[in-house]
Formats: C-alpha cells, sequence, structure tokens
C-alpha cells in the first residue's frame, strides 16, 4: 500500500533523511520507531505530499505521491505532529470544515463528522471550542480530522505523545482497531507502543532505515527482545547495512 | 470548487469569530461615515454660496462630493486591508494549520483563491455600508446611475488590489505582525513613490554630449521607469472612475494589479517544491 524507494530528502546542506526504503502492507499496523530527529516525521510528510524527496519516489496504492499529489492525498488521513488546529473553531465545524476540504457534500459532512466523534469519543465535546480542549481531546480531533472521508491510508505522526496513561490506553486501542480496515503507519519512540499496537516495525535512525522486522521475529523464543535489537539498531553506527533483529 | 469554497467559507467566518473582522467593519464605518458628513457638509455649504467657492453655479454633486469620497474610502483600505489580509497564509504556517491545508486534498489554487475571495467579501460587506451612505443622499438628490455603478466598482477594485498585495506577502510572512507591517509599507511606498515620480521632469535627462544611441536607450529606460512608478499609487485610476467616466485601461489595471500579485502568490506556494 506504501511503497518508498530510495528517499531522502536534504534541508539545505543536511540531510534529514537518506536512501529510506520501505514498504507498508494493505491493512498492516506499521510503526515507525526511532530517536527523535531520526527522520521519522520526514519521512511521513513526504508520504503525505506536504513537501516532496529531494529525490527517491514515494508511492501510495501504486500512486507516485509528487506527480499526483491530489489523488494520493484523498487517500491518506495524516495526523501531524503537535496537531494544529484552527482553535478558533467548535469541534463540528472544525471537522465539517475537513471533509468539504476533502471534498464531501454538505450533508454527507455532516454525517461524517458525527461517525468520526463517535467514532474518537468527542460527541461530549462537539460545541467546544478547539483552543479550549484538553491535551488529550486535542489528541482525538486530530486523529478524528485524519478519518474524516474514511480514507484508506492512515499516517500518524506521534499520536499518543502527551497523554496520560490512561488515554494512551484508549488511543491504542483505537488504532488497533482501526489497523482492521485502514493501513496504518505510525511513528513513535515508544517501545512498548510497538509491540502492543503494531504488526511490523521499521526502525529509522539519522535519516537511515536501519531494521525492518515483524513483531512475531521479535518475540518469537530465541531471538533478541525489541529493546536490543532497537538500541542495537540505533547505536549501530548508520551506512554499514542493515542490523538484523 | 466545492473545495475552494469550504477555504473561503472558513476564511470568511473566520473573521467574525475572531474580533478582527468587526473591527476593520466598525472602523470602515466609522471612518467612512464622518468623511460622508463632512463631504455633506462642505457640498451643502458650496451649494448655498457657490461663488464664495470659485463656482458660478452649484458645484456638480459627483466630482465635488462622490468622487472625492468614494476615492477616500478606498485609501481607507490601504489602511484597514492589512488587518484582514495578514493573518490569511501568515497565521496558517505560525500555527502549523498549513500542514493540515497542504495535506488535504487540496490544490494550491482552491487555497489561494479561497483566501482571496474571502477577502473581496469583506469588501463587499463594507461596500454595503457605503450604499448605504449613496442611498441617503440619493434620497436628497439625484444620483446618475453609471456614477453609482462604476463609483462602487472603483472602491472595490482599489480594495481588491490591495487585498492581493497583502494575500501575497502573507505568504512570505511567518508572522503576522511582520506580514501586516509589510503589506502596509508596501502600500504607502507605492502611494508616496507615485507622487515622487509625478515630479520627475518627462524631458530625456540624458545629458545632449551623449552619443545618439546611448541618449535614446537612456530615454526609453527612463520614460519606462518614469510611467511605472507613475502607475504605482493603488487610487490613480480611481478618479475618473468615480466620477463615472470609465476607460478600460483603468479597469485593466486593477485586475492586472490584483493578477500579478495573485501569480506572485502562486509561486510562492510553489516554491515548497525546490526550496530546502
Amino acid at each position: 500500500m506504501i511503497v518508498a524507494k530510495g528517499l531522502t530528502k536534504y534541508f539545505g546542506t543536511v540531510a534529514a533523511l537518506k536512501e529510506a526504503s520501505f514498504h507498508v502492507g494493505r491493512n498492516e499496523i506499521v510503526g515507525f520507531l526511532g530517536p527523535n530527529g531520526a527522520g521519522k516525521s520526514t519521512a511521513m510528510r513526504i508520504l503525505t505530499g506536504f513537501f516532496p524527496a529531494s529525490s527517491g519516489e514515494a508511492r501510495v496504492d501504486g500512486v507516485e505521491v509528487h506527480e499526483h499529489p491530489l489523488e494520493v492525498k484523498r487517500k491518506v488521513g495524516y495526523l501531524p505532529e503537535n496537531v494544529p488546529l484552527y482553535e478558533d473553531m467548535v469541534v463540528t465545524d472544525f471537522l465539517a470544515y475537513a471533509g468539504a476540504a476533502k471534498g464531501l457534500k454538505s450533508r454527507q459532512r455532516h454525517e461524517e463528522a458525527e461517525r468520526v466523534m463517535e467514532r474518537c469519543g468527542l460527541l461530549p465535546m462537539r460545541r467546544r471550542l478547539l483552543r479550549n480542549l484538553s491535551k488529550g481531546y486535542r489528541q482525538r480531533v486530530g486523529l478524528a480530522q485524519a478519518l474524516v472521508g474514511s480514507p484508506p491510508v492512515l499516517i500518524l505522526d506521534e499520536p499518543t505523545v502527551g497523554l496520560d496513561p490512561a488515554q494512551i490506553v484508549e488511543i491504542r486501542s483505537l488504532i488497533k482497531e482501526l489497523g482492521r480496515e485502514h493501513t496504518v503507519l505510525l511513528s513513535t519512540h515508544i517501545l512498548p507502543e510497538v509491540s502492543m499496537v503494531c504488526d511490523r516495525v521499521i526502525i529509522i535512525n539519522s535519516g537511515r532505515i536501519v531494521a525492518e522486522a515483524s513483531m512475531d521475529q521479535f518475540t518469537a523464543s530465541g531471538s533478541k527482545p525489541l529493546e536490543e535489537a532497537f538500541m542495537a539498531a540505533v547505536s549501530f553506527e548508520a551506512g554499514t547495512g542493515e542490523a538484523a533483529p | 470548487m466545492k473545495r475552494m469554497l469550504a477555504v473561503f467559507r472558513r476564511e470568511f467566518y473566520g473573521y467574525f469569530l475572531t474580533p478582527v473582522g468587526y473591527v476593520v467593519v466598525g472602523m470602515f464605518a466609522v471612518i467612512s461615515g464622518i468623511a460622508f458628513t463632512l463631504s455633506l457638509i462642505g457640498y451643502s455649504k458650496m451649494s448655498i454660496a457657490p461663488t464664495d467657492y470659485g463656482y458660478n453655479t452649484t458645484p456638480d454633486l459627483g466630482e465635488t462630493l462622490l468622487s472625492p469620497y468614494l476615492v477616500f474610502c478606498g485609501m481607507l483600505f490601504m489602511f484597514l486591508s492589512p488587518l484582514l489580509t495578514m493573518r490569511m497564509v501568515a497565521e496558517e504556517k505560525n500555527r502549523g494549520t498549513m500542514e493540515l491545508l497542504l495535506t488535504w486534498p487540496l490544490r494550491d489554487r482552491d487555497i489561494i483563491f479561497g483566501k482571496y475571495l474571502a477577502g473581496l467579501a469583506m469588501l463587499l460587506v463594507m461596500l454595503l455600508i457605503i450604499g448605504v451612505h449613496l442611498s441617503l443622499l440619493g434620497s436628497l438628490a439625484p444620483i446618475e446611475p453609471a456614477v453609482l455603478v462604476f463609483g462602487l466598482l472603483a472602491v472595490f477594485l482599489m480594495g481588491a488590489a490591495f487585498i492581493s498585495l497583502g494575500l501575497f506577502v502573507s505568504s512570505l510572512a511567518r508572522n503576522q505582525v511582520t506580514s501586516g507591517t509589510a503589506t502596509f509599507g508596501l502600500s504607502l511606498l507605492f502611494y508616496v513613490a507615485g507622487n515622487l515620480g509625478a515630479q520627475l521632469p518627462d524631458t530625456n535627462p540624458a545629458p545632449a554630449a551623449w552619443p545618439e544611441v546611448l541618449r535614446a536607450a537612456a530615454g526609453h529606460i527612463y520614460g519606462l521607469t518614469r510611467g511605472l512608478i507613475l502607475e504605482l499609487p493603488v487610487d490613480t485610476h480611481a478618479g475618473e472612475m468615480a466620477l463615472g467616466v470609465v476607460y478600460p485601461g483603468d479597469i485593466g489595471y486593477y485586475v492586472l494589479f490584483s493578477a500579478f500579485f495573485l501569480f506572485l502568490t502562486f509561486r510562492v506556494f510553489e516554491s515548497r517544491n525546490w526550496r530546502g
């Protein structure tokens, strides 16, 4: 569903992403794991068409992102890091606006807003101003906005960051549920989160993909646990190849 | 189209979710109201004793009241439109919501035209206030329909020019204050530069000692530059239009002015594709 081949992104002379190649299968939940500043957000922003890669290609459902941005954006729901929202709007209006921007008709967009609010547990907050919402609810609104229009692919940049433990559990179970109908790529730097939510993990460090493996490989007896694999991958000198899980 | 309307609606209602819309429309109402009252008082004095003011008969309503009042309203947009445009793109970038807009299935033109149209819609709201003044005036004295229509059009086109300039500046800035200040500064610069340009002699300034070819070339460049500077103030083409006298070139000037800055805004949006 998502295929990245040799993605490289330069900001000035700094390479945020170097020759990153990975793929995500249909209805798979894949965790993008890496320390802060590893290039997770950069890769996600390329996939969502926010900015183009310096070189390499990214495809979503077979469509090249930079060549057909509109088609790709219709297929992708994106939760940006830090969840930017229109602070002066109320929840329903904001979600209806997201629906309108995604091309839904007037009645559809209100039905869709209702649906995603129910899905994300936002119904009690529907008339609240976004600026007055707590961090947890903001995160849910961000997620709800990504879900509007039921795009087949969800790209979630740190969906659980800044939440309290109860909220983290809620969001995680919501993501697991979503994984049944959507292809999900989520980024995180929380190790247990990956093992709880994801089918597969891609470890990224200083702009390079250093490991890619399914969760079964970590849980199988006789193999290294995820923590060890992560530490090995991250301390691994970038550029000499892939670390084994 | 549907998506452009979505951006337009959000932008337009956004003015009234914050105090910005009320402040701008309110200020326009008060200031244009005072200007209208003063023009009316001035005109009534003139029509009671025209000889005191150098007229032989009652002075023309359009020339002495309407046109200056309408051009004043247009110039008022120079001060008010930065308040409308400064947040258009700069705030989206600052708050990070640009990331939503650019990852939703919107084209650049949906975003840019949506925002530009929202600015124009605010102008229409303010034109309603002028409409109230004019209908008051209309109940006292007959106004030629051409003066009415083209007068309002002149005000609208002046406002549209300021909005396009402001949208362009906003697309460059990340901070609303920078965006607003730069827009206002540029409008004022255009205005002042034009008045300075009017002082430039229209003869070739190159010394007669220069070879003929060089002199001719310098004269052409000088003439072109002078012509351009003279065109900079946004009100130059409004005065006659506000009298109901319309030259296609005058309307063309405003259309081109807006088109030019919208074009630049598109290029700024596209720059994300090649900027590192």
